[in-house]
């Protein structure tokens, strides 16, 4: 995955430093750092979440581990607690090498970037973000307790919300009809890839402007900050709260023989 | 007197269709409570209920005299589990995985100490830096015992330890879980093994079709079901009114005859080898061998089991 991360990070950057620069003005040069942690973070690193967060209670139900550590003297909160936020810091940890690797491209390929004093902040934005497909899969994991199928049902969630994303955002440029843009402001994928651009798009100077238009897509559907970070919030606490219940409530899994 | 060390109060576990229970026994300090029963007769759900892993759908089960679901840590403090299926993982030795297990319990200080003392425990200290993937099943079965005795438990519930044992493996196992009980250690095993059941379990307990049959000690199991206790009797010339006269000894309830001799059930407890062999000598008939019946909760097991269980409870 962190091998994976670094090519996604460098290759781009070297291909149009090296046969597309002219396709880039000059100006947008000091700027380009953004694409590199933004352009990963609408589906890749969702990707990530999920695949951290599917796993983390269900593969140990499979290996029996659970079985055997909630046969120690260890409550049922510590290891839920320890198992959410033992991944959590892990895909925060990936989001955080995401954004060191792209500077460090950009910087090396476009020359020195401008404004990185909002980097750290972008970067807890996406760490927040993130969690709305990470808690999401977690609860998934917990729910199935079978990782693969904890997967593909986070990714077609995922690809499922980009798609119908796609079609309401073209059935409202046809219509007008705010309707389309309203549902598409609660889809997850629209919130959770819309927070972190925005607030870039709010302290960066406009000459990077033509990055977050082709990051974002049409203005339209997209919520305000506030509104997104809610949103987010209201997932994340949703998903938590019906995984833990269902943890309390049920029997530990036996192992997958 | 104090609180059973484990207790099941109507324990009921209901699975779709399947139900478990009403379970209703205690293990006592100190005592090895050997819990029998065939294969899906619900062993590890209470073994399951029991360590709060399994919620049961109605009565009670304590552990310390502590409820397992409501007071978790409370009542696991000082308790040792190893599965049926040990869930050790392969890429690590079992230095490394006992002191992951030291850790998990909160051991702090003399880790590596208490890590080797278990090693020894068990009998792989030789074996405590090869990696778990490199052990046969028999060291893994060893190993998943020394994990659930870290950090010295004074409770062990152990689903199925001997398990793939050598009898070198057994032998030694065996051993330790005796010095454990004398140290005042309780321990709940289940097994299929009912030779060991029967040579190390101070108690035991069967459980058929989600119901406990029976709880005592295994003599007392062997008289319920059997009716008795069996007398093998290994004789030449033994004819058929010395057989006849056989039935007349006190204590003496049926007579079976067998390859090379008779099978004599007595009444449980009471000792009727002395007056057998002197009636057999007696009436010119060769004795061979005279010896109490071998692996009886075997054929009690086996028996409560044809029987339905009627004949167990």
């Amino acid at each position: 995955m962190v091998v994976f991360i670094a090519l996604l990070d460098t290759v781009p950057y070297y291909i149009f430093a090296t046969s597309g620069s002219s396709l880039i003005p000059p100006s947008v040069y000091p700027y380009v750092w953004i694409a590199g942690i933004l352009a990963p973070f609408t589906l890749f690193i969702q990707f990530v979440a999920i695949l951290v967060a599917a796993g983390a209670m269900s593969e140990e139900y499979e290996a029996g581990t659970a079985e055997l550590l909630l046969a120690k003297p260890v409550s049922r909160a510590e290891f839920f607690v320890g198992k959410f936020l033992g991944g959590y810091l892990l895909l925060s940890l990936l989001i955080l090498l995401n954004g060191l690797l792209s500077t460090v491209a950009a910087t090396a390929f476009f020359g020195a970037q401008a404004d990185l004093a909002t980097l750290p902040v972008v970067v807890l934005v996406e760490i927040y973000s993130s969690a709305l497909f990470f808690s999401v899969a977690f609860m998934l994991g917990e729910l199935v307790r079978r990782s693969s199928l904890a997967y593909i049902l986070s990714s077609a969630l995922i690809v499922a919300s980009q798609i119908v994303g796609t079609y309401l955002s073209i059935a409202y440029e046809l219509t007008g009809n705010t309707f389309y843009s309203t549902i598409h402001t609660y889809l997850p994928t629209t919130l959770a890839g819309s927070l972190p651009p925005q607030y870039e798009q709010s302290v960066l100077p406009s000459v990077a402007g033509r990055i977050f238009e082709l990051l974002l897509g049409p203005a339209s559907g997209v919520p305000s900050e506030a509104v997104a970070a809610f949103l987010v919030g209201v997932y994340f606490v949703v998903a938590v709260s019906i995984a833990l219940a269902y943890f309390s409530w049920a029997d530990v899994s036996r192992r997958v023989s | 007197m104090s609180a059973p060390v484990i207790e099941f109060a109507g324990a009921v576990k209901v699975y779709g269709q399947k139900k478990i229970g009403p379970v209703e026994f205690y293990v006592d300090r100190g005592e090895i409570f050997g819990f029998l029963g065939p294969n899906g007769s619900g062993k590890t759900t209470c073994i399951r209920m029991l360590l709060g892993l399994a919620r049961p759908s109605a009565g009670k089960v304590r552990l310390r005299g502590v409820d397992p679901l409501r007071k978790h840590a409370e009542a696991l403090t000082s308790v040792g589990y190893s599965p049926e299926l040990p869930n050790i993982q392969t890429f690590m030795s079992p230095r490394e995985v006992l002191r992951l297990a030291a850790a998990e319990i909160g051991l702090k200080v003399g880790i590596q100490t208490e890590v080797d003392r278990v090693l020894e425990d068990v009998g792989i200290l030789q074996y405590g830096d090869t990696k778990v993937g490199k052990l046969s099943k028999g060291m893994v079965q060893r190993l998943s015992v020394a994990q659930a005795m870290i950090g010295s438990p004074q409770t062990l519930v152990l689903d199925e330890p001997m398990i793939g044992l050598d009898p070198a493996g057994t032998a030694h196992l065996r051993e330790t879980f005796r010095e454990f009980a004398r140290n005042g250690g309780t321990i709940l095993m289940s097994s299929h093994m009912m030779s060991e059941v029967e040579d190390l379990c101070s108690s035991v307990g069967l459980i058929h079709s989600g119901k406990l049959l029976f709880r005592g000690t295994a003599g007392d199991m062997v008289g319920q079901v059997l009716g008795g206790d069996l007398v093998h009797v290994e004789a030449r010339g033994l004819s058929a009114g010395t057989i006849e006269a056989l039935h007349k000894i006190d204590g003496v309830i049926g007579i079976e005859a067998i390859s090379g001799g008779v099978e004599i059930k007595v009444k449980h407890g009471v000792e009727a080898r002395p007056a057998i062999a002197r009636m057999i000598t007696e009436s010119g008939a060769e004795l061979l061998t005279i010896r109490t019946g071998e692996r009886l909760l075997e054929k009690a097991y086996i028996e409560a089991l044809r029987s339905g269980g009627s004949k167990a409870e």
